[in-house]
Protein backbone atom coordinates (compact mmCIF):
# COMPACT_ATOMS: atom_id res chain seq x y z
CA UNK A 1 0.00 0.00 0.00
CA UNK A 2 2.79 2.12 0.63
CA UNK A 3 4.07 2.15 -2.59
CA UNK A 4 0.69 3.28 -4.54
CA UNK A 5 0.51 7.04 -5.79
CA UNK A 6 -2.56 7.76 -3.72
CA UNK A 7 -0.86 6.80 -0.47
CA UNK A 8 2.01 8.76 -1.47
CA UNK A 9 -0.07 11.58 -2.34
CA UNK A 10 -2.36 11.01 1.13
CA UNK A 11 0.62 10.81 3.27
CA UNK A 12 1.85 14.51 2.17
CA UNK A 13 -0.55 15.49 4.07
CA UNK A 14 0.94 14.18 7.27
CA UNK A 15 4.42 14.55 8.95
CA UNK A 16 5.40 10.84 8.19
CA UNK A 17 7.86 9.24 10.75
CA UNK A 18 8.59 5.44 10.81
CA UNK A 19 11.40 4.60 13.43
CA UNK A 20 13.62 1.89 13.46
CA UNK A 21 12.09 -0.07 15.88
CA UNK A 22 15.63 -2.31 17.06
CA UNK A 23 17.23 0.66 17.11
CA UNK A 24 16.83 1.99 20.76
CA UNK A 25 15.03 1.31 24.29
CA UNK A 26 13.33 5.21 24.23
CA UNK A 27 11.86 4.00 20.27
CA UNK A 28 10.92 0.48 21.83
CA UNK A 29 8.93 2.25 24.89
CA UNK A 30 7.39 4.57 22.06
CA UNK A 31 6.00 1.32 20.43
CA UNK A 32 5.09 -0.32 24.09
CA UNK A 33 2.79 3.51 24.94
CA UNK A 34 1.12 2.72 21.54
CA UNK A 35 0.59 -1.24 22.32
CA UNK A 36 -0.67 -0.89 25.75
CA UNK A 37 2.73 -2.16 27.30
CA UNK A 38 3.50 -4.77 24.57
CA UNK A 39 6.70 -4.45 22.13
CA UNK A 40 5.80 -5.82 18.30
CA UNK A 41 8.44 -4.94 15.58
CA UNK A 42 5.35 -2.67 13.93
CA UNK A 43 3.16 0.15 15.39
CA UNK A 44 1.04 2.78 13.55
CA UNK A 45 -1.39 5.49 15.20
CA UNK A 46 -2.44 8.72 13.58
CA UNK A 47 -1.69 11.44 16.05
CA UNK A 48 -2.62 15.26 16.65
CA UNK A 49 0.13 17.62 15.23
CA UNK A 50 0.51 17.98 18.90
CA UNK A 51 2.46 14.58 19.09
CA UNK A 52 0.25 13.46 21.87
CA UNK A 53 -3.53 13.16 21.10
CA UNK A 54 -4.18 10.43 19.13
CA UNK A 55 -6.88 10.19 16.12
CA UNK A 56 -7.01 6.52 16.29
CA UNK A 57 -6.32 3.60 18.10
CA UNK A 58 -3.39 2.01 18.03
CA UNK A 59 -2.12 -1.38 16.52
CA UNK A 60 0.89 -3.34 14.22
CA UNK A 61 -0.69 -1.94 10.99
CA UNK A 62 -2.81 0.79 9.62
CA UNK A 63 -5.04 -1.85 7.67
CA UNK A 64 -6.35 -2.69 10.98
CA UNK A 65 -7.11 0.60 12.07
CA UNK A 66 -8.40 2.38 8.98
CA UNK A 67 -10.13 -0.12 7.05
CA UNK A 68 -9.05 -3.40 6.03
CA UNK A 69 -8.54 -2.35 2.17
CA UNK A 70 -5.99 -0.03 1.14
CA UNK A 71 -8.78 2.60 -0.47
CA UNK A 72 -10.33 2.87 3.17
CA UNK A 73 -7.19 3.75 4.42
CA UNK A 74 -6.54 6.29 1.98
CA UNK A 75 -9.82 8.10 2.40
CA UNK A 76 -9.58 7.80 5.87
CA UNK A 77 -6.27 9.10 5.54
CA UNK A 78 -7.43 12.14 3.70
CA UNK A 79 -10.68 12.69 5.72
CA UNK A 80 -8.90 12.71 9.00
CA UNK A 81 -5.96 15.35 7.13
CA UNK A 82 -8.86 17.20 5.98
CA UNK A 83 -9.51 18.52 9.32
CA UNK A 84 -6.34 20.74 9.50
CA UNK A 85 -5.26 23.36 8.40
CA UNK A 86 -1.34 23.59 6.69
CA UNK A 87 0.73 26.28 8.16
CA UNK A 88 3.79 28.01 6.69
CA UNK A 89 5.70 26.86 3.39
CA UNK A 90 7.77 23.51 2.73
CA UNK A 91 10.36 25.28 2.16
CA UNK A 92 10.72 25.94 5.86
CA UNK A 93 10.59 22.45 6.49
CA UNK A 94 12.32 20.43 9.46
CA UNK A 95 14.74 18.21 7.64
CA UNK A 96 14.99 14.30 7.66
CA UNK A 97 17.73 13.20 9.85
CA UNK A 98 18.88 9.74 11.43
CA UNK A 99 20.43 8.82 15.06
CA UNK A 100 23.43 7.18 13.15
CA UNK A 101 25.01 7.02 9.26
CA UNK A 102 25.21 2.99 9.79
CA UNK A 103 21.29 3.01 10.27
CA UNK A 104 20.62 5.69 7.66
CA UNK A 105 22.73 3.69 5.41
CA UNK A 106 20.39 0.44 6.20
CA UNK A 107 17.28 2.33 5.83
CA UNK A 108 18.30 3.93 2.47
CA UNK A 109 19.09 0.05 1.35
CA UNK A 110 15.48 -1.04 2.39
CA UNK A 111 13.63 1.50 0.59
CA UNK A 112 16.32 1.67 -2.24
CA UNK A 113 16.50 5.29 -2.46
CA UNK A 114 19.78 7.14 -2.40
CA UNK A 115 20.87 8.81 0.65
CA UNK A 116 22.30 11.95 0.79
CA UNK A 117 24.89 12.33 3.95
CA UNK A 118 26.35 15.70 5.16
CA UNK A 119 29.59 15.84 6.67
CA UNK A 120 30.92 18.79 8.16
CA UNK A 121 31.13 21.04 11.34
CA UNK A 122 28.38 21.35 13.30
CA UNK A 123 27.82 25.28 11.84
CA UNK A 124 28.83 23.96 8.88
CA UNK A 125 25.82 21.51 8.79
CA UNK A 126 23.71 24.39 10.07
CA UNK A 127 24.38 26.31 7.03
CA UNK A 128 24.10 24.15 4.49
CA UNK A 129 20.33 23.32 6.15
CA UNK A 130 18.95 26.46 4.82
CA UNK A 131 20.21 25.70 1.46
CA UNK A 132 19.06 21.96 1.72
CA UNK A 133 15.48 22.98 2.63
CA UNK A 134 14.19 24.27 -1.03
CA UNK A 135 15.67 21.26 -2.77
CA UNK A 136 14.00 18.95 -0.30
CA UNK A 137 10.51 20.38 -0.53
CA UNK A 138 10.93 20.42 -4.71
CA UNK A 139 8.42 17.90 -5.48
CA UNK A 140 10.32 16.08 -7.70
CA UNK A 141 12.85 15.34 -5.00
CA UNK A 142 10.56 14.93 -2.21
CA UNK A 143 10.52 11.27 -1.21
CA UNK A 144 13.31 9.75 -3.71
CA UNK A 145 15.77 10.37 -1.25
CA UNK A 146 16.94 9.54 2.08
CA UNK A 147 19.17 12.64 4.72
CA UNK A 148 21.13 12.46 6.97
CA UNK A 149 23.39 14.93 8.99
CA UNK A 150 26.79 13.47 10.06
CA UNK A 151 27.30 13.85 13.66
CA UNK A 152 30.62 14.67 14.86
CA UNK A 153 30.86 11.92 17.69
CA UNK A 154 28.35 9.52 16.80
CA UNK A 155 29.65 9.19 13.02
CA UNK A 156 33.24 10.63 13.39
CA UNK A 157 34.21 7.17 11.22
CA UNK A 158 31.46 7.42 8.69
CA UNK A 159 34.15 7.06 5.86
CA UNK A 160 35.01 3.70 7.13
CA UNK A 161 31.66 2.56 5.61
CA UNK A 162 31.85 3.89 2.40
CA UNK A 163 34.39 3.86 -0.65
CA UNK A 164 35.03 6.43 -3.28
CA UNK A 165 34.40 8.99 -0.40
CA UNK A 166 36.96 11.50 0.19
CA UNK A 167 37.42 12.72 4.08
CA UNK A 168 36.78 16.27 4.26
CA UNK A 169 33.15 17.99 4.56
CA UNK A 170 30.79 18.14 1.94
CA UNK A 171 27.49 16.77 0.50
CA UNK A 172 27.76 12.65 -0.36
CA UNK A 173 25.43 11.15 -2.59
CA UNK A 174 25.48 7.73 -1.43
CA UNK A 175 24.48 4.47 -2.82
CA UNK A 176 23.79 1.51 0.34
CA UNK A 177 24.95 -1.93 -0.71
CA UNK A 178 22.66 -4.40 -1.32
CA UNK A 179 22.02 -5.24 2.72
CA UNK A 180 22.80 -1.93 4.07
CA UNK A 181 26.57 -2.39 5.32
CA UNK A 182 28.27 -0.21 3.55
CA UNK A 183 27.61 2.15 0.54
CA UNK A 184 29.53 3.88 -2.36
CA UNK A 185 29.48 7.52 -3.00
CA UNK A 186 28.20 8.41 -6.50
CA UNK A 187 28.30 12.02 -6.15
CA UNK A 188 30.08 14.56 -3.43
CA UNK A 189 28.97 18.61 -3.85
CA UNK A 190 30.77 20.84 -1.88
CA UNK A 191 29.18 22.45 1.47
CA UNK A 192 28.91 25.90 -0.15
CA UNK A 193 27.08 24.33 -3.67
CA UNK A 194 23.87 26.28 -4.55
CA UNK A 195 20.47 25.12 -4.33
CA UNK A 196 20.01 24.37 -7.98
CA UNK A 197 23.46 22.18 -8.20
CA UNK A 198 22.18 20.15 -5.36
CA UNK A 199 18.77 19.50 -7.00
CA UNK A 200 20.71 18.62 -10.46
CA UNK A 201 22.80 16.18 -8.88
CA UNK A 202 20.40 14.67 -6.72
CA UNK A 203 17.83 13.86 -10.11
CA UNK A 204 20.95 13.06 -11.93
CA UNK A 205 22.29 10.35 -9.67
CA UNK A 206 18.68 9.04 -8.93
CA UNK A 207 17.79 8.46 -12.90
CA UNK A 208 21.37 6.55 -12.90
CA UNK A 209 20.26 4.69 -9.95
CA UNK A 210 17.04 3.93 -10.96
CA UNK A 211 18.82 2.63 -14.63
CA UNK A 212 21.11 -0.14 -13.03
CA UNK A 213 19.13 -0.86 -9.53
CA UNK A 214 16.50 -3.89 -9.70
CA UNK A 215 14.14 -4.08 -6.93
CA UNK A 216 15.07 -6.72 -4.21
CA UNK A 217 12.59 -9.94 -4.00
CA UNK A 218 12.15 -9.78 0.09
CA UNK A 219 12.40 -13.55 0.26
CA UNK A 220 15.27 -14.18 -2.09
CA UNK A 221 17.15 -11.06 0.12
CA UNK A 222 16.25 -12.73 3.02
CA UNK A 223 17.94 -16.65 1.97
CA UNK A 224 20.80 -14.77 0.74
CA UNK A 225 21.51 -12.97 4.18
CA UNK A 226 21.21 -16.20 5.88
CA UNK A 227 23.47 -18.05 3.31
CA UNK A 228 25.93 -15.76 3.45
CA UNK A 229 25.76 -14.82 7.34
CA UNK A 230 24.58 -11.69 7.45
CA UNK A 231 23.74 -9.74 10.60
CA UNK A 232 23.22 -5.99 11.42
CA UNK A 233 23.69 -5.25 15.12
CA UNK A 234 21.03 -3.00 16.44
CA UNK A 235 20.78 -1.62 20.01
CA UNK A 236 18.06 -3.64 21.48
CA UNK A 237 17.81 -7.72 20.47
CA UNK A 238 15.66 -8.97 18.02
CA UNK A 239 12.11 -10.23 19.01
CA UNK A 240 8.78 -9.40 20.20
CA UNK A 241 7.13 -9.28 23.51
CA UNK A 242 3.33 -10.12 22.70
CA UNK A 243 2.61 -10.72 26.12
CA UNK A 244 3.75 -7.16 27.72
CA UNK A 245 5.73 -8.80 30.45
CA UNK A 246 8.81 -6.58 29.50
CA UNK A 247 10.79 -9.24 28.34
CA UNK A 248 11.47 -10.73 24.37
CA UNK A 249 8.97 -13.05 24.05
CA UNK A 250 11.39 -17.07 22.80
CA UNK A 251 10.71 -19.15 20.77
CA UNK A 252 10.09 -22.66 21.96
CA UNK A 253 12.44 -25.13 21.90
CA UNK A 254 15.75 -22.52 21.51
CA UNK A 255 15.94 -22.00 25.43
CA UNK A 256 13.75 -19.29 26.01
CA UNK A 257 10.45 -18.91 27.94
CA UNK A 258 8.25 -19.30 25.15
CA UNK A 259 4.96 -17.52 25.19
CA UNK A 260 2.28 -17.38 27.03
CA UNK A 261 -0.63 -18.38 25.35
CA UNK A 262 0.43 -18.18 22.04
CA UNK A 263 1.94 -20.38 19.75
CA UNK A 264 4.92 -19.56 16.96
CA UNK A 265 5.63 -16.25 18.84
CA UNK A 266 8.19 -14.11 16.86
CA UNK A 267 7.60 -15.70 13.55
CA UNK A 268 6.50 -13.88 10.67
CA UNK A 269 8.03 -10.36 8.96
CA UNK A 270 6.20 -7.63 10.26
CA UNK A 271 6.87 -6.15 6.97
CA UNK A 272 5.39 -3.07 6.48
CA UNK A 273 2.46 -3.01 4.25
CA UNK A 274 3.61 -2.48 0.30
CA UNK B 1 -22.95 -27.44 21.20
CA UNK B 2 -19.57 -27.56 23.59
CA UNK B 3 -17.81 -29.38 20.30
CA UNK B 4 -18.92 -26.08 18.13
CA UNK B 5 -17.60 -24.04 20.14
CA UNK B 6 -14.20 -25.26 20.68
CA UNK B 7 -13.94 -25.33 17.02
CA UNK B 8 -14.89 -21.85 16.84
CA UNK B 9 -12.35 -20.94 19.15
CA UNK B 10 -9.72 -23.01 17.71
CA UNK B 11 -10.36 -21.51 14.19
CA UNK B 12 -10.54 -18.00 15.45
CA UNK B 13 -7.34 -17.99 17.75
CA UNK B 14 -5.55 -20.18 14.84
CA UNK B 15 -6.81 -16.79 12.25
CA UNK B 16 -5.23 -14.26 14.86
CA UNK B 17 -2.10 -16.12 15.58
CA UNK B 18 -1.31 -16.20 11.61
CA UNK B 19 -2.76 -13.16 10.85
CA UNK B 20 -0.46 -11.51 13.70
CA UNK B 21 2.51 -12.99 12.63
CA UNK B 22 1.95 -11.68 8.58
CA UNK B 23 3.22 -13.86 5.54
CA UNK B 24 6.40 -15.98 5.46
CA UNK B 25 9.58 -14.11 4.25
CA UNK B 26 9.89 -16.89 1.49
CA UNK B 27 6.25 -15.50 0.53
CA UNK B 28 6.98 -12.05 0.13
CA UNK B 29 7.74 -10.59 -2.80
CA UNK B 30 9.21 -7.19 -4.29
CA UNK B 31 7.61 -3.62 -3.96
CA UNK B 32 5.82 -2.75 -6.86
CA UNK B 33 6.92 0.91 -6.95
CA UNK B 34 9.82 1.40 -9.74
CA UNK B 35 13.54 2.43 -8.05
CA UNK B 36 13.81 5.87 -8.27
CA UNK B 37 9.83 7.23 -8.19
CA UNK B 38 8.83 9.28 -5.00
CA UNK B 39 7.81 7.74 -1.75
CA UNK B 40 6.74 8.72 1.47
CA UNK B 41 8.71 11.44 2.51
CA UNK B 42 9.66 9.47 6.02
CA UNK B 43 11.35 11.22 9.13
CA UNK B 44 13.22 9.08 11.08
CA UNK B 45 13.81 10.61 14.31
CA UNK B 46 11.12 11.03 16.78
CA UNK B 47 12.50 14.21 17.19
CA UNK B 48 12.46 16.14 13.66
CA UNK B 49 8.81 14.32 13.36
CA UNK B 50 7.72 16.43 16.45
CA UNK B 51 9.06 19.44 15.48
CA UNK B 52 7.60 19.36 11.68
CA UNK B 53 4.47 18.57 12.98
CA UNK B 54 4.13 21.44 15.27
CA UNK B 55 5.83 23.68 12.41
CA UNK B 56 3.33 22.59 10.15
CA UNK B 57 0.11 21.70 12.04
CA UNK B 58 -0.20 18.43 9.39
CA UNK B 59 -1.29 15.11 11.81
CA UNK B 60 1.66 12.82 12.13
CA UNK B 61 1.27 9.03 10.12
CA UNK B 62 3.61 7.34 13.21
CA UNK B 63 5.09 3.78 12.16
CA UNK B 64 7.44 1.73 14.15
CA UNK B 65 9.18 -0.87 11.98
CA UNK B 66 12.45 -2.71 11.17
CA UNK B 67 14.49 -2.54 8.53
CA UNK B 68 15.93 -6.19 9.36
CA UNK B 69 14.42 -9.93 9.05
CA UNK B 70 15.73 -11.93 11.85
CA UNK B 71 18.74 -9.68 11.50
CA UNK B 72 19.19 -9.59 7.96
CA UNK B 73 19.52 -6.02 7.30
CA UNK B 74 18.18 -3.97 3.95
CA UNK B 75 14.71 -4.72 3.57
CA UNK B 76 11.65 -3.39 5.01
Amino acid sequence: MFSTKDFVNASRNYVCVRLESYESEEHQQLVRSFLNGRFENTAFCLLDPDAETRLTRSSRNPNHVLGGANDSVIAEMNRIAAGYRKKGQDTEMVLQDFHSFRQALNVASGDQRLLLLVSGTASDIEKVKGTLRPVFAAPEVMGRFHLDFADETVDAQWTELVSNSSRGPGLSVIQADSFGQEGSVVAKLPLNASSTEIHQTLLAANRKFAESEARKIYGEHVKEGRQNGVFFENKMPYGEDRDGDGEIDHRGGKGGKGMKGRKGGGKGTGRSPE
Amino acid sequence: MFKKLFLLSVTVFATNTAFSQGPRPSDLTASPQPVGDSGVMWYTTWETAKAEAKRSNRPIFFMAAAATCSGIPGVF
